[in-house]
């Protein structure tokens, strides 16, 4: 009783305060009542994916967006999490639920050593060096046919669960633990060095913070969470093939995680939850099927020109303003900050107005 | 074998550097990694090929045709989808991957996922140090000279290329200066995205068309770029002979690991960037505060 | 009040017995490629061809097929094909599934197949992976049956043959007793097989092996391999290409004017664009395929004659979607129901008559190799047109030409 209690006055405090908050809370609820509401099979395995991309986005996004080490080669560490996971899981014979783990760990060490190649690259160049890993890995893979199967990697996996739903449940729940374990991590002291790392890194050094440290640990959670995307994936469609590390996958996280908008770990996650299911939608028709691609593209394009920070920050100003005294976010039509009560923009735009100030 | 190295290297180093002096320049001058360059060589593949099989109008009034055209869509392309958010360096990287997708779209469904020939501009082979080289490649080596030549003259011996010169050494100033930043942009872009086209035009009766073809190019072209240190014209040139050397180097020595001349080159790209951050020749940028 | 209860129910019966009334069968395959193109144009041909002569008989009822158009997309997502697969089955409610090309996608394609028990005829991955599975999880993966092509294993047989028909022909113009073979070979998975067996067996057959060479699949320049094979001095080019560097190969071989005859599986010069890929080039490359003007079986002069006058093009082995349908026809009509689990043993004893050969399946419902059975044909280009050589036997058979020395 006492619990409901905190429960309930926690969310009326600190989650129905900031219209973001709610907006995430009530997805939270639809994607787990998903099932119990609309059980459509193909519905819930477009789901599935949804989120099995969303984890791969927000890993990418703290990368990218929060160090600032734009990763063009993010499929490396899905594919390795992919691979290690089957290999272990068809050759060992062990059992999924702790192949994926493996996996995980896997795709860690690779991120290890892919950021440690890459600690003293900057800007553009990290971003094109990144690129090359995965095509050297493909090289390797395909060099190796008899242990990796070559092109057509390796098939007869074991599912997770046997029913959809319980799959779609083991993927929703992942998402939102690493999500959630995203965010709280980049809202913590070690993401204020990661923006203080993308920023200006040699200040940072300056201000004696042990930046190669602090890259090589970014490098390893999100390449781990990158991993256990990768293992999931495999595990569902029952194959770890090429094709999870293909350049084609890294530019898609690369668009999701900009569409979404940079260092918001919400933004990447929402963009995977509209675009995926909007392009397979489209890829349903049979007059538009042929076209999913060029409108995915386009409706980029043109979203990027109007959101150029991209969809998350776009919204969230809508929704929000920020305390011009105490800088915290405020819902858009409140008029005094909750926090310490001055007058917010709007209100001080229409104080001035009516004063008559200019 | 050497005499085959040595001519292969020089022939595919040729076409690399066609594609990579573009990328360079708009990298030097506008900051922007031009994902969509080799989707522009591609497009300009695809105008030959249709000007010249579909609407048989001859070799050199075809190339001029599909050059020009494809310059001129890369200038609207620039206008409309990247100079509104040149600010943002994460979207321009997108605009160009998203423009890329489209063209590959666009050529998909007018044309077909199948693979296309396009006519030889030039029969016939000749021998030179023993080895035969069809003529179509000893004239993809003479038109990837005379447009470096041409580059390097509008760059170093016109008012134009003075410009740009400027703006890529430092943006902020030659615009105090007055020069118009923004039109030196597109210019930029003109040259490169041309460079791109001639090479398309010139490169694709060697190799097969298809709406994918854009995509292997442009890792070899990154490659390049990268291991000459971006911006650096005389990098991009050495770059492009270096990995066209490795590559031939790899196919000559190594018979049945020829499919692993990419990995190759990426892994030489690689050692590199681990001697050199910047590239051999690469200007480590100031961070633009 | 009664009547219109009458008339309500009776129109709810019509509308059911409506919809019972047609079959739907899912055509999966990249539609905005050749194969799925191929598999579309035989499927609308087969079940045009059904529906006009009445439909297929289920135990009494005549039923229309219906087609549902499934474009996997598999070129460029696996996920996207597995998608497409569920999607056909939950929201189309297809009754049966044919098609499908690239083998990595297959493989997941038909694990959901499966999932739902739903009878899933290939026509287009060779890899024998997909028959393995049958053989080792019968009741899982019993309702997959490939019926074209034949699996990679088979192929080899072909070809070999084939080879020791063009040795001959090699030996009897230049009077050479060895002919002198290089291997030519892409990187993948699917080659290593035949490569290995061809290094083996061609010694055997008085033929020699004067090296190996393994461009990648998507290879746009194969000067180097080519300008090493001619130093080697080889007669007969063993081909083992199904990406577009079998384009590349044809026109620089023809560009080279060397005097090697190119022999193998070359898959994209199974097609009609092949000679205008390879800018009129490839003259004298010949490699295995499905269909031509040639009497393979009573039915295959006309099958490729109505393809081509129906879509102008010839068919390539991705249309024997149009034999998958007919076969099921008359598998449905034999056991006289539409059930998944009736179907299968019905399936597993049939001889059927179809365009590319007579189609029956082994343990691994992999389609029987022999003459007689699928075999497969064996074509050469001659100035633009694709001239189909062997089995020597059948009627419609042209001549092996080789390039003037």
């Amino acid at each position: 009783m006492y619990l409901l209690r905190r429960g309930w006055a926690e969310l009326k405090n600190e989650v129905f305060v900031l219209p973001s908050r709610t907006l995430v809370l009530a997805w939270v609820v639809a994607l787990l009542a998903l099932p119990a509401v609309y059980g459509d099979a193909y519905v819930l395995r477009i789901l599935t994916m949804t989120c099995v991309f969303a984890i791969f986005a927000a890993s990418w996004d703290l990368l990218a967006g929060y160090t600032g080490q734009v990763n063009f080669g993010h499929a490396l560490f899905f594919g390795a999490g992919a691979y290690a996971s089957a290999l272990l899981s068809l050759r060992l014979g062990l059992s999924p639920w702790a192949t994926i783990w493996a996996g995980a760990a896997v795709a860690t060490l690779v991120g290890v050593f892919v950021g440690y190649l890459c600690l003293r690259l900057r800007g553009s160049y990290l971003s094109l060096a990144t690129l090359a890993f995965p095509l050297i890995a493909l090289g390797l893979l395909f060099a190796f046919p008899g242990f990796s199967g070559g092109e057509l990697g390796i098939s007869g996996l074991r599912r997770l669960a046997l029913t959809p739903t319980a799959n779609y449940y083991i993927a929703a729940v992942s998402m939102l633990a690493i999500v959630f374990a995203l965010r709280k991590l980049a809202d913590s002291r070690f993401g204020i060095v990661l923006h203080a790392i993308r920023d200006d890194e040699v200040a940072a050094r300056a201000s004696g913070i042990n930046t190669p440290r602090y890259k090589l640990a970014v490098f390893a959670v999100s390449a781990a969470a990158a991993g256990f995307a990768g293992a999931l994936l495999a595990h569902y469609i029952r194959i770890a093939g090429p094709s999870s590390l293909e350049v084609a996958l890294s530019f898609q996280v690369v668009i999701w995680g900009i569409f979404g908008g940079g260092a918001t770990i919400y933004g990447p996650v929402a963009a995977v939850f509209l675009l995926y299911p909007l392009t397979e939608w489209l890829g349903s028709f049979r007059a538009v099927g042929e076209l999913r691609l060029l409108a995915f593209a386009v409706i980029v394009l043109l979203v990027l020109l109007f959101m150029p920070r991209g969809l998350a920050p776009w919204v969230r100003d809508r929704i929000e303003t920020q305390c011009p005294r105490c800088k915290q976010r405020n819902g858009a039509w409140k008029r005094l900050c909750r926090l310490c009560g001055a007058p917010l923009q709007a209100e001080v735009a229409r104080a001035q107005r009516l004063v008559g100030h200019q | 074998m050497l005499q085959d190295i040595l001519v292969t290297g020089l022939v595919n180093g040729g076409v690399y550097a066609l594609l990579a002096i573009g990328f360079s320049l708009i990298f030097g001058v506008a900051r922007i990694v031009n994902i969509a360059h080799t989707a522009f060589y591609m497009l300009a593949a695809y105008c030959f090929y249709a000007l010249l099989v579909k609407a048989n109008l001859g070799f050199v009034l075809s190339a001029v045709i599909a050059v020009g055209a494809v310059t001129l869509v890369s200038v609207v392309c620039y206008r409309l989808v990247i100079e509104p958010v040149r600010e943002h360096e994460a979207a321009v990287l997108i605009a160009t991957i998203a423009l890329a997708l489209i063209f590959q779209e666009l050529m998909l469904l007018t044309f077909g996922g199948h693979y296309l020939g396009i006519p030889s501009t030039l029969e016939g082979m000749v021998r030179i140090l023993g080895v035969s080289i069809p003529y179509q490649r000893l004239l993809i080596l003479v038109v990837a000279a005379a447009a470096l030549t041409l580059v390097w003259f509008v760059l170093y011996r016109t008012r134009l290329g003075l410009a740009i010169r400027a703006t890529a050494n430092d943006l902020e100033v030659a615009n105090l200066m007055g020069m118009n930043v923004n039109r030196v942009a597109m210019a930029t872009v003109a040259i490169s995205v041309a460079l791109a086209a001639v090479a398309g035009v010139v490169v694709a009766p060697v190799f097969v068309v298809d709406p994918f073809m854009w995509l292997a190019p442009l890792v070899t072209m990154l490659a390049i770029v990268v291991l000459g240190g971006l911006g650096s014209l005389k990098g991009s040139l050495i770059g492009a002979l270096i990995i066209g050397y490795v590559e031939a180097i790899t196919v000559f020595a190594l018979p049945a690991g020829a499919y692993l001349k990419g990995a190759v080159a990426l892994l030489i790209m690689v050692a590199v960037l681990l001697a050199r951050p910047e590239g051999l020749f690469g200007v480590a940028f100031e961070e633009e505060r | 009040m009664l009547r219109s209860i009458v008339v309500a129910l009776a129109g709810t019966l019509l509308a059911a017995g409506a919809h019972a009334q047609t079959i739907k069968i899912a055509i999966l395959g990249p539609m905005a490629f050749v194969q799925g193109e191929n598999h579309w144009a035989g499927a609308e041909m087969a079940r045009d061809q059904i529906n006009k002569a009445g439909g297929i008989d289920v135990g009494g009822r005549k039923m229309m097929i219906e087609l549902v158009r499934g474009d996997t997309n598999e070129m460029q997502s696996v996920s996207d094909a597995t998608n497409t697969v569920e999607r056909v089955v939950t929201r189309d409610k297809a009754d049966f599934l044919i098609g499908g090309f690239r083998s990595e996608a297959v493989l997941a394609m038909q694990e959901v197949a499966m999932d739902y028990k739903k009878i899933f005829l290939g026509a287009g991955a060779a890899h024998s992976k997909l028959g393995i599975n049958v053989e080792q999880n019968y009741d899982r993966y019993k309702y997959w049956f490939r019926v074209t092509p034949p699996k990679d294993v088979d192929l080899v047989r072909t070809t070999f043959a084939v080879l020791a028909t063009v040795a001959d022909q090699i030996r009897k113009q230049l009077g050479k007793p060895s002919p002198k073979v290089a291997i030519l070979a892409e990187k993948a998975v699917w080659v290593e097989g035949i490569v290995a067996a061809s290094q083996k067996n061609l010694p055997a057959m008085k033929m020699e092996v004067v090296g190996l060479w393994q461009p990648s699949a998507v290879a746009t320049d194969v000067t180097a391999e080519l300008a090493a094979i001619d130093r080697a001095g080889a007669d007969i080019v063993f081909t083992l290409l199904s990406g577009p560097v079998g384009i590349v190969v044809g026109r620089q071989m023809g560009e080279r004017n060397m005097k090697a005859i190119a022999f193998g599986i070359n898959v994209e010069a199974q097609k009609d664009e092949f000679w205008q890929a390879a800018a009129g080039k490839a003259n004298y490359v010949s490699t295995l395929d499905t269909y031509a003007e040639v009497q393979m079986t009573p039915k295959t002069l006309e099958f490729v004659r109505a393809f081509k006058e129906r879509f102008g093009k010839a068919p390539t082995y991705n249309a024997g979607t149009h034999d998958a349908i007919q076969l099921l026809k008359t598998a449905i009509e034999q056991a006289g129901t539409t059930d998944a689990d009736k179907l299968v043993p019905v399936l597993e004893k049939l001889s059927f008559v179809g365009a590319a050969g007579v189609i029956e399946f082994d343990k691994r419902h992999d389609p029987v190799w022999g003459l007689g059975k699928s075999t497969g044909i064996a074509v050469q280009w001659q100035d633009g047109k694709k001239v189909p050589f062997w089995p020597p036997q059948v009627p419609g058979m042209q001549s092996f030409k080789m390039p003037a020395r």
